[in-house]
């Protein structure tokens, strides 16, 4: 599966999927055996943090402005030490659309927090949204942003008074899509994300079918408070994986490279997605 | 002020006899007997400084003009006060709503902008002001606490860091208190009162964004409160403070997980706010300790009020979820506003029951001689 930094032991990973009811419908509770399990109060924040790892993951790979979600409420949240690997949450919550903050179903996951490794995530929401619809807008977007004589460049979306501009709510949604791959990675049992602002952005114009943006972006991490400024780059070609490449103040290798202002020069330092492009 | 010799009934004006016998009413609403008969006055109704846009956000030039035109034109209900002096030598005002009388009242203090990136604080504190001002006079729910609470509400207290979000970085949080010869900026203010100081949640180091100060109690801005509130501890029943984001009604403490002494009150009567305020516009916040559903932190405002001895303390965080974090779009501010009102106003009202309860007298001068009379 796509988006897993280890690779997983294949038996672990049928016991993954084994475990998991079909998808059609909204399901029951889960079928583990107690144990090692431990039911967390939904409004734990350790289960609203896991579950905004799960949305990370699925507004990242999902790969369109038209399907983000944000959390609106855990409704049960387990969680299990597994020894030597890491500890792993169970969830059940229920979504709305980011952007238009309409009820977007409910969402079964499950979130593993390893030691030295990004987490690794399991999701399933249902549908509330036609598919239809969901492509249209994603399509307009995309033409939008791809039919572009002059490359796009913009600052502080939202404004400090949190208007968004209507022709850049595109921007912002792919700036989510995209930001939500480097929230995963950094993500922990402790440390959570959002994505405060898009300080600024810039498009590069391609001849192929792809649009390609340069961000800054602000992430919120929480409980430190600190705001973490991300340098990312972004090409999307509609239908995922989403390309992402980053590098944000905290990581070491800003300190390494002295301009990290200077995007040509810091090139080689990014952390990569997709390979090359 | 009361003239209780004049004969001439004054409006706005009660009396509570705590040491009398219930008294029998024998007219329930003076005042509308006195509107009917009496030509209308405006200029001694409450007014609200009729341009001021309180579904914006406002930079602190603006607010500390709204405050003085406040309490113009309120005189008889609003006073300003100083309380102290920020690290750049700004100063500090509260304002005071206090209904006319001679008793000594109990105190509901309420603060906003501790945390300069939270827009959304300063503004519920502003709306607030202007609803019960505007409301007062038609409002009766609002005439009953006032008769035994006065309002404590300091619009910003993080002035600098306020004006420093405005000009120069949205984001920013903390006060601007220079640290290491100037190379460093900031105290996070809500981890450098003295509860548990400097133990869980926080850092030593100036870059951070908790960094807890030099010691307990190290900014001016948190003296300026501190000074006040303790002088006052006596006669404060409630002490509320406003942040963003994450819809949150929090209870104590943050420091540790042992529950306070009144802690199933206060998560029931969070609980029954959060109730009204999802009346409103179905917004959900989560009520519990700020130690269970958020994460652990000492030196915050509101766990050093309650170790003080205030009981109702809580900690709002305002809308949103994440979605637009603390860049909340100012089409929200109303309806952020609106339903928070309701949450503050259901806490205000049960601290007014608690305190005084069987619902006070209402009783005007001549009201009193007519009743007082027919009991000799």
């Amino acid at each position: 599966m796509p988006g897993f930094r280890a690779a997983l032991p294949a038996a672990l990973l049928l016991l993954l999927l084994s475990s998991f009811p079909p998808a059609a419908a909204e399901q029951p509770p889960w079928p583990w055996t107690p144990g090692a399990m431990h039911a967390l109060n939904p409004s734990d924040r350790h289960a609203s943090r896991a579950a905004w790892t799960a949305l990370h993951y699925s507004n990242y790979h999902e790969a369109s402005p038209s399907t983000l979600r944000a959390l609106r409420q855990v409704l049960k949240a387990t969680v299990k030490i597994i020894p030597g690997l890491g500890v792993k949450y169970y969830l059940q919550f229920t979504t709305e659309g980011y952007i238009n903050g309409e009820n977007a179903g409910s969402c079964l996951a499950t979130v593993l927090y390893l030691k030295k490794s990004p987490p690794e995530v399991y999701i399933k929401c249902a549908h509330t949204q036609d598919k239809k619809q969901i492509q249209e807008e994603d399509n307009k977007f995309y033409h939008y942003l791809h039919h572009q004589t002059k490359p796009i460049i913009a600052n502080n979306i939202p404004d400090s008074h949190g208007n968004i501009d209507r022709a850049h709510l595109p921007l912002w949604g792919l700036a989510i899509a995209g930001s939500s791959y480097i929230m995963l990675e950094k993500s922990t049992e402790n440390l959570g994300y959002f994505m405060a602002q898009v300080k600024a952005v810039k498009q590069r114009i391609r001849k192929d079918s792809a649009v390609e943006f340069e961000f800054i972006v602000l992430l919120h991490e929480t409980p430190t408070q600190k705001i973490e400024l991300c340098h990312m780059h972004l090409i999307w070609t509609l239908s995922p994986p989403l390309r992402v490449k980053y590098i944000c103040t905290s990581d070491n290798h800003w300190l390494e490279d002295g301009s990290g202002q200077d995007y040509g020069s810091a090139a080689g330092l990014f952390h990569e997605k997709e390979g090359n492009f | 002020m009361c003239h209780y010799s004049s004969p001439i009934i004054v409006s706005n004006c009660f009396l509570y006899l705590p040491l009398l016998p219930p008294l029998r009413i024998l007219i329930h609403d003076v005042q509308e007997l006195v509107d009917q008969s009496a030509p209308k006055d405006t200029s001694s109704r409450n007014q609200i400084p009729e341009n001021y846009n309180y579904t914006q956000y406002h930079p602190m030039e603006e607010i500390y003009t709204w405050m003085a035109q406040i309490q113009k034109s309120n005189s008889e209900l609003v006073t300003q006060h100083y309380l102290g002096e920020t690290v750049e030598n700004r100063t500090i005002y509260y304002l005071q709503i206090s209904q006319p009388s001679d008793r000594t009242k109990k105190i509901i203090w309420m603060d906003c902008g501790i945390h300069a990136r939270e827009w959304i604080s300063p503004a519920f504190c502003q709306w607030f002001v202007k609803e019960i001002l505007q409301n007062y006079e038609s409002d009766p729910k609002i005439r009953k606490f006032l008769q035994n609470l006065d309002l404590y509400i300091l619009p910003v207290l993080n002035i600098d860091g306020y004006i420093y979000s405005w000009e120069t970085a949205r984001l920013w949080r903390k006060n601007r208190s220079p640290h290491l010869n100037g190379t460093c900026y900031g105290t996070d203010l809500n981890r450098n009162f003295n509860s548990s100081w400097g133990t869980l949640g926080v850092s030593y180091n100036c870059s951070s964004e908790i960094f807890c100060g030099t010691g307990p109690e190290s900014e001016p801005e948190t003296r300026a409160v501190v000074q006040l509130i303790e002088r006052k501890k006596s006669d404060i029943l409630c002490y509320l403070t406003i942040h963003s984001y994450g819809q949150y009604i929090l209870t104590p403490y943050g420091s540790t997980t042992e529950p306070p002494s009144n802690n199933e009150e206060l998560m029931h009567v969070a609980q029954t706010a959060a109730a009204a305020l999802r009346e409103k516009y179905g917004t959900s916040y989560e009520v519990g300790s700020t130690s269970l559903i958020l994460y652990s932190n000492s030196g915050s405002s509101r766990d050093w009020a309650h170790m003080i001895g205030i009981p109702f303390s809580y900690t709002f965080e305002l809308r949103d979820k994440g979605t637009y974090g603390f860049i909340l779009p100012a089409d929200q501010i109303q309806p952020t506003c609106e339903e928070t009102m309701l949450a503050v106003t259901t806490i205000i009202e049960y601290v007014d029951q608690k305190y005084f309860p069987g619902g006070a007298m209402m009783l005007t001068s001549a009201n009193l001689g007519l009743s007082l009379s027919s009991l000799l």
